[in-house]
């Protein structure tokens, strides 16, 4: 990511405060054009507004952060995907990082990773759920099983991908292999591994949401959604799916951050 | 080299194949750790569909119960099978690539060909693709209702999400060059898209294309598992036993069994992406 | 050889052959016979694809000869080691290190201590007029630069073999000029013995003591000469007589 300039930095700032706009009149309008009661499943739902106005987001906000329900949610959501991150990136990494350097390994191993990449993300989750209950256990693991997936794609790759030249040029210099793994090997893997350490992140968060649509315990975000879809009460709904949102947006952000500083050794393409 | 890798990988399907059926045999708590006999079971009775009741003048067998599992009972009695589920979800995969990619290329493109409209579209897009996919579902259900739309709006999302950074850079970093070379021939408008772009950036857009139909399959099985009557992700789940929880009496092998199959088709799926941008790219090798 | 009179052989290939696999195996090369002799700068030259290469990495270490024999110093070689000294052709310096790491780290391999890496990486550094990059990633440093680090990282061990292989046929005219005068007055400082594959006739002639030319593929020796030209060498070096006229023998075998 190169460096911003100002006219990006303008140019975005109009975009965003355009869309702003745009929601607010889009919500004025939608005051009296768009239907207030809606069908669901059973019976109708009185008042309800599709496209709640800025004054009700606010109200609504106010509400779940005096009632401590928004912040607590986010720290819950928040401390589940950290971990389950953790602890799938070491596992992913270090199975990774073996499979990588040792052939037989990777083909001992490669029926089942071939396996658990091609499950979709959150088929597993009934499974985890039968093994290790409703509770933290299972959400944890679910994620841990999706991001170790993609960083053990990503260590594997970037070991297998190092160029001959700089293992030869290690060797010829006396290197012994477990020096060539630390100084040359790993360094030059560090990237890809950097890349998906990314990528998981994004994709542990896909999954906790699901895991917490289904779950039936506050404080959770996901839960909170679900909430909001029963009653319903758009503006906590939005609030929710912006939270959810921004903290995604954060987390992306600083792990390009992470990425930058890793690997400022790199040539930047274009 | 290739038998090498052929035979450790069958050695250790084989190997941990038997391990587990050892195993589960001896645990013998088919609720959790379902013997291999009876995943085959639930596999048989899924693609077989509801078996005939014995009619009453026939002898029942001792221990004959009429299917594996109570999970198994109520999705055949949906008329659920493995195969017509597997073909539902596929149908919504392929929707939501068919749909979703070429949006996602197209906001690539746009934003890959115009600074301009790079900057202003980016920042919004950066929002956009921060949002869970299935976060969605519970809005989208107040404006649509409970129907197909509901969840195809999704993956569509999800695909179309994900095609638009593959597809700028294959554009700004890979085209580049070529897109001046193009240029400094003469080359204007609709044919340098046609003819130099678009070729030099598809190895990308390709590679990126793969990893959309991996998130295909996960939003439409997600979004299946959240609220659909069929399709992989109500098999999974049990037909709607997931919303009676405290009647948890979805069976492992069902699961296992869905996940085998969903495994399967998604390599499938791959494969045949692998197949196509190795066609298409054919310049490249 | 005795240790007095005749000068020692460090390398020795006797009818070495060397044969790539694969679905059409190549014949690299054939019933090749060369010998090294203690701190003699010998240059392989050759056309494309004669094998200079695949001579140079059977010397030093990476690739077994299918026929024939090599040896250093009259044992077999069993591998890539330090004590051989050997300069790719492709960019090999480790971009996440800064230059002076990258000098250090035969240093390192070798369980030197920082302080004696530092002093020793200071040496070459001056020597090789690097001091003021000392603490930059290669991504910022020319490609002639580049290798001189390289080379730097290479001699930091001090090896008393160093195998070159075209190190400077990714660089410009100007900068090979250059690099060649440093290469030459290293040389002269710190007696090698030395293996440079180049297909630069100019470069083969100023730089060496012996030229060995190596017939087209499969390679085997065609033809040597021995330069007599006044050490050190220099600029007018290049435009003697003497050379030019070597210069013109050694194109004439080529063909």
């Amino acid at each position: 990511m190169s460096l911003v300039d100002r006219t990006q930095i303008k140019r975005a700032l109009v975009a965003l405060g355009a869309i702003a706009l745009l929601y607010g009149i889009a919500a004025e309008i939608g005051r009296w054009a768009l239907p207030h009661r809606i069908w669901m499943d059973v019976h109708y739902i009185e008042n309800v507004e599709l496209l709640p106005p800025y004054r009700s987001l606010g109200e609504e906000m106010a509400f779940l952060l005096e009632s401590w329900i928004l912040p607590s949610s986010i720290a819950v959501s928040t401390g589940r995907v950290l971990c389950g991150f953790v602890l799938g990136s070491a596992i992913g990494i270090l199975i990774g990082l073996a499979t990588g350097r040792a052939l037989r390994l990777e083909y001992l191993a490669e029926p089942w990773l071939m396996l658990l990449r091609f499950t979709p993300a959150l088929a597993l989750l009934p499974l985890y759920v039968i093994w290790f209950g409703y509770g933290e256990a299972s959400k944890i693991l679910l994620i841990a099983t999706n991001v170790a997936v993609v960083t053990l794609l990503g260590a594997h790759q970037g070991v297998r991908a190092v160029p001959q030249v700089y293992l030869d040029a290690a060797t010829s210099l006396g290197a012994s292999p477990r020096l060539a793994f630390w100084k040359v090997v790993l360094p030059a893997a560090l990237p890809q591994i950097f890349t998906s350490l990314r990528i998981a992140l994004g994709l542990a968060w896909v999954t906790i949401v699901v895991a917490e649509l289904i779950d039936a315990k506050m404080p959770s975000l996901g839960y909170l959604l679900t909430l909001a879809g029963a009653y319903p009460r758009v503006p906590t709904m939005l609030i929710g799916i912006g939270t959810i949102g921004a903290l995604v947006l954060a987390c992306d952000l600083f792990a390009l951050a992470v990425y930058a500083k890793a690997t400022r050794w790199m040539r930047r393409t274009g | 080299m290739a038998t090498q890798r052929f035979l450790l990988g069958l050695a250790s399907l084989v190997g941990l194949l038997v391990a587990y059926t050892w195993v589960s045999n001896r645990l013998s708590q088919p609720e959790v750790i379902p013997p291999t006999q009876a995943i085959a079971e639930a596999f048989v009775d899924l693609i077989a569909g509801p078996r005939q009741q014995p009619a009453a003048d026939q002898p029942v067998h001792m221990g004959h119960h009429a299917h594996s599992s109570d999970h198994v009972e109520v999705l055949l009695q949906q008329g659920v099978t493995l195969q017509a589920s597997l073909a539902i979800t596929t149908a919504r995969v392929l929707f939501g690539l068919v749909v979703g990619a070429p949006i996602g290329i197209l906001l690539g493109l746009l934003m890959g060909l115009s600074r301009r409209v790079n900057d202003y579209a980016h920042p919004l897009y950066v929002l956009v693709r921060s949002i869970p996919p299935l976060a969605l579902i519970t809005y989208i259900m107040l404006w649509l209702g409970h129907r197909e739309p509901h969840r195809l709006i999704p993956i569509v999302y999800a695909v179309a999400t994900t095609m638009v950074i593959p597809t700028y850079h294959g554009l700004r970093d890979v085209a580049s060059t070529y897109v001046v070379a193009g240029r400094s021939l003469g080359a204007k408008g609709w044919l340098l898209i046609q003819k130099v772009l678009l070729p030099a950036a598809s190895p990308a857009v390709l590679t990126g294309l793969r990893y959309a139909v991996a998130i295909a399959w996960m939003t439409a099985v997600g979004s299946e598992m959240l609220m659909a009557e069929n399709g992989m992700g109500n098999l999974i789940v049990g037909g709607g036993m997931w919303a009676s929880r405290l009647q948890t009496r979805s069976d492992p092998a069902v699961v296992i069994v869905g996940i085998l199959a969903l495994a399967i088709a998604g390599w499938v799926m791959d494969v045949g992406a692998r197949v196509l941008t190795i066609r298409l790219t054919r310049w490249a090798r | 050889m005795s240790p007095s009179g005749s000068p020692r052989i460090r390398l020795e290939a006797t009818e070495v052959g060397y044969t790539y696999p694969g679905q059409t195996p190549t014949r690299a090369l054939e019933g090749l016979n060369l010998s090294v002799v203690e701190n003699e700068f010998v240059a392989l030259l050759g056309p494309v694809g004669c094998g200079k290469t695949t001579l140079l990495r059977i010397f030093a270490g990476f690739l077994q000869p299918t026929t024939g024999i090599v040896r250093c110093d009259g044992a077999s070689i069993e591998g890539p080691s330090w004590q051989k000294g050997y300069v790719l052709q492709e960019a090999a310096i480790f971009p996440w290190m800064k230059v002076r790491e990258n000098i250090e780290f035969g240093l390192l391999a070798k369980g030197m201590e920082a302080p004696a890496r530092r002093a020793l990486s200071d040496e070459l550094l001056t020597l090789l007029g690097l001091s003021a990059f000392e603490a930059a990633y290669p991504k910022e440093l020319s490609a002639g630069m580049s290798k001189m680090v390289e080379v730097a990282r290479v001699l930091a061990t001090d090896p008393s073999i160093l195998l070159l292989d075209e190190p400077f046929g990714a660089l410009d005219a100007q900068t090979r000029a250059r690099m060649q005068d440093e290469l030459a007055r290293l040389w002269e400082q710190r007696r090698k013995t030395v293996v440079f594959v180049t297909h630069d006739v100019e470069e083969a002639v100023y730089l060496a003591d012996r030229i060995v030319v190596l017939s087209p593929r499969p390679g085997r020796v065609k033809q040597q000469f021995s330069v007599s030209l006044p050490r050190p060498r220099s600029l007018d070096t290049r435009f003697a007589g003497t050379f030019s006229s070597l210069k013109r023998e050694v194109w004439q075998v080529i063909g």
